[in-house]
Order: structure tokens, then sequence, then C-alpha cells
């Protein structure tokens, strides 16, 4: 019994240093789906869990480096049900998140969700990426995850 | 007994600590780029914030793009370009195979954008031995990848695992506190995917390969700080040094932005941003051949290593 036990603790542990895919995030399967829909190449993906909190608070948010004349694309992908709670969002420092950002799946003005839009790079360097529940929405947990990938050159 | 009872705490201890270290390791979200460095005002000492170093090195974590800008702008395929994978069978440091690992990672990617599966297998098999000599094989199931390169069923998946396996690996080695080889990853990423540019360029320059090689000053610029906080470290020590002469060229090529507001257009139901702020390269001819011949010098410098 105990060396059971003992055999228990250790098997959480060793489970504990594995990969972490569970975290709540979206599986591979649905990551693959969303990546090959973009017609284009999949350059990296941003896979996030949402929890339920406060809009500000949810999601996650990653650094990328964009190229100068690199037509790009951004998807997003979320469960069903999801489809208008969860906005993707192109950001940086002169272009603030919430007030000004480069591009979103959400249009707040006509109130449209897309689920991708392009970017056409004029200027090298570090952009950010959101993914977040839309400002109000304090739904239950799901996941969701953006695709970025390589259109052309222009 | 006794010694059951504290094998049990031992791993219980362990267990603890294990997850701690991965709650720790979440919610980077949170940081500031600003924050990377601080100085001190009376010791000019350099305090770093590590979670800001991550999240730079994860920002450049794509070996594809490169090559799909080349490809994108018609530049014809070429294998003499490639890192030869017989050349790092028998490196001896975990920091020259991470090296070498991104080297070939970057050189993976070209071989997927350009879809010459028969030269994947030898790649994926060099990349194999090195993430095993690493410990994070585990991101790459290379039975899957063998598969699909040899039967040239869906290069598509091929790619996309390619680059899914490489940013999951990645992301393993800054979370389980080694950093260090995943800068080194990405540092082979970058210089390999400057090299296929500036040989490229060396046989046929063209006015946009010229402006992507000048602007590769930003990258550098977050990249050559990093490096030199790990300089401790003897390998890392002789890579900043080799890197310093790409300073020196870096610091003349100017770059200068012109201000715009972006255009978003609705075309077929698809929106498109186009940026109206326009990053405008200043490079001279000799400091193109500088670039060229020190990126040559360097890179395979590291791959004789």
């Amino acid at each position: 019994m105990k060396k059971f036990i003992i055999s228990l603790i250790a098997a959480f542990a060793v489970f504990s240093l594995l990969p972490q895919k569970a975290k709540a995030q979206c599986p591979q399967k649905m990551v693959y789906a969303c990546a090959t829909e973009t017609q284009s190449i999949y350059l990296r993906d941003f896979n996030t869990k949402l929890k339920n909190t406060t809009a500000a608070e949810s999601g996650a948010r990653w650094t990328v480096v964009l190229n100068k004349d690199a037509h790009y694309r951004f998807n997003l992908c979320v469960p069903e049900g999801f489809e208008k709670k969860v906005i993707l969002t192109l950001y940086d420092s002169q272009h603030p998140e919430k007030t000004d950002p480069y591009g979103s799946t959400y249009d707040p003005a006509s109130g449209k969700h897309y689920n991708s839009f392009d970017f056409v790079c004029r200027k090298s360097g570090m952009y950010y990426v959101s993914i977040r529940f839309k400002d109000g929405v304090t739904d239950k947990k799901t996941c969701a995850v953006g695709i970025l990938s390589f259109v052309g050159s222009k | 007994m006794l010694k059951k009872y504290i094998l049990s705490i031992i791993c219980i201890v362990f267990f603890l600590y294990v997850q701690s270290y991965t709650l720790g390791c979440k919610n980077k979200d949170e940081n500031d780029l600003n924050n990377l460095i601080t100085e001190q005002d009376n010791t000019q000492s350099v305090v770093i914030n590590e979670e800001a170093i991550n999240e730079i090195i994860s920002s450049f974590s794509s070996p594809v793009e490169m090559a799909a800008l080349m490809n994108s702008l018609n530049v014809e395929f070429s294998k003499k370009y490639l890192v030869d994978p017989k050349l790092t069978e028998n490196y001896d440091t975990n920091n020259k195979k991470a090296m070498a690992l991104g080297m070939l990672s970057a050189d993976l990617g070209y071989l997927n954008v350009y879809q010459r599966s028969s030269l994947i297998v030898e790649y994926l098999s060099a990349i194999k031995r090195l993430s095993d000599d690493l410990k994070v094989s585990q991101f790459f199931d290379f039975q899957s990848f063998k598969r699909i390169a040899t039967s040239n069923d869906n290069i598509d998946s091929l790619l996309f695992l390619s680059v899914q396996s490489f940013q999951e690996m990645d992301s393993y080695l800054r979370e389980s506190a080694r950093s260090n080889l995943s800068l080194l990853v990405i540092t082979g990423v970058w210089l390999e995917g400057l090299y296929l540019l500036t040989q490229v360029a060396s046989e046929k320059e063209t006015e946009k390969l010229r402006e992507r090689i000048g602007e590769q000053k930003i990258l550098f610029s977050m990249l050559y700080p990093i490096l030199k906080i790990y300089s401790d470290d003897p390998y890392f020590e002789s890579l900043v040094a080799d890197f310093k002469e790409f300073q020196n060229i870096f610091d003349q090529v100017k770059i200068t932005y012109e201000v715009g507001d972006p255009v978003t257009e609705v075309i077929d139901g698809h929106v498109v941003i186009t940026q109206n702020e326009v990053s405008v390269v200043e490079i001279t001819d000799e400091q193109l051949q500088q670039i060229i011949s020190t990126t040559e010098k360097i890179r395979n410098k590291l791959i004789k290593l």
C-alpha cells in the first residue's frame, strides 16, 4: 500500500514535469484546423485559455516581430458559441490595445466580428497580439487560438 | 519504514516545488518590455527581468519567415546555402547543439517553404539527434514527420508540425529555466536566416533584399543585449565578441520612421489593414558588403566548432 502511495506521488511529480499542454489551451486538432484555413504560410500560433473574469484580465498577450513589406494574416478560432465573445487585437506602444490598435477581429463602430484580418506591415519592429474576452463579456472559461501566417511580400 | 517515510516526504516536496515553478512561469502578460533592463544609479550594474527577456526571445520564434520572404521574392532554391547536417554530429556541448538546432530549424523551414521533401528527412534526423541530446525531442513526432516527408503527401502539414514543434520546444526550454539554450536556438535561427538572405543578396542584389538586410539591425539590437547578459559563459563570451562586429556595422545603418495613419479596407468581405507608418533603411554598399562577409564568417565559424 505504501509503495503504491509513494508511486502515486512520484507519478504526480513526473506528470508535472511533462510539457504542459494541460493549461486548458485549445487542442492541437483545433490549432491545425485554424492554421490550415488561412490559405497562407503558417508562421506561429497564439494559444490561450480564457478565464471567467473581467475582460481586461482575461486571455494573454504575446510579442511578435513583424517585417516591413510583409503581408500577414491573423486568424482567430474559438469553440462554437464564443464567436462573438472573443477578440484578437494587433497593437504596439504607439497604437495602444484599448484606444487605437492597428487591427482587431472586432469593429466596435459597426459591431461586426471577423474571424481574420490582413495586415500589410510597413515598419519592421516589435508588435503585440492579444486575445481576450470582449469588454463586458464575463462568460464561462474557454480557449482561443490565433494564427499568424504569411500571405506574401508587397 | 523511516526510509519510505523520508522518500515520501522528498516526493511531496519535489511535487510542490514543480507546481510552484510551473505557476511561476505563467502570466508573462503583465510584464512590460520597458522593464527589461533597469540601471541602478549608484553601481551602473544591470538588473535583468528574466520574463521580459523571455518575451523578447519568444517574439523571434518563427523559423519559416525568412524563407517565406525569399520565396515570395521569387528567389530560387539552392541547397548550397544550407548547413551540412553531418557537421553537427560531433558537437560536444549543449550550447553548440542549441545553436545548431536553431540553424537546422531555419534550414528545415527553408526546405518546407520550397517543398523539398526529399531533403527534409536528412535534416529531421539531425534535429532529432540534437533534440534528444538536449532532452526536448518529446515535442517532435519524428515518425509522423518522416511519414509525411517521404510520402510527399501533405507538405502543409509538415510545415505546420515543424513550426509548432519548434515553438513548443522553445517555450519548454524557457519554462524549464533553460533560457540560455532557448536564446542560442533563436540566435541560430536568426543568424541562419540572415545568412540565407545575405548569400542570395551577394549573388543577386535587389533593393528589397538590401533593405531586409539593413533592417536586421532592429532584431540584432534586441538580441545582442540579451546575449551579453550570459557572457559569463565562455561560449556566450566568444559569441558576443564575434557579434561585436555586427554591432559596429549596424551602428552605421540608419533607420528612420515616417508617420502615417493606417488605412483599413474591406476587400471581398475581408479586412485588410495597410500601415502607413513607414521605416526607411539607409545602408551603403560598403555596409552591405560588410554585413554579408561578417555573417558568412561568423556563421561558418559556428558550424565548424
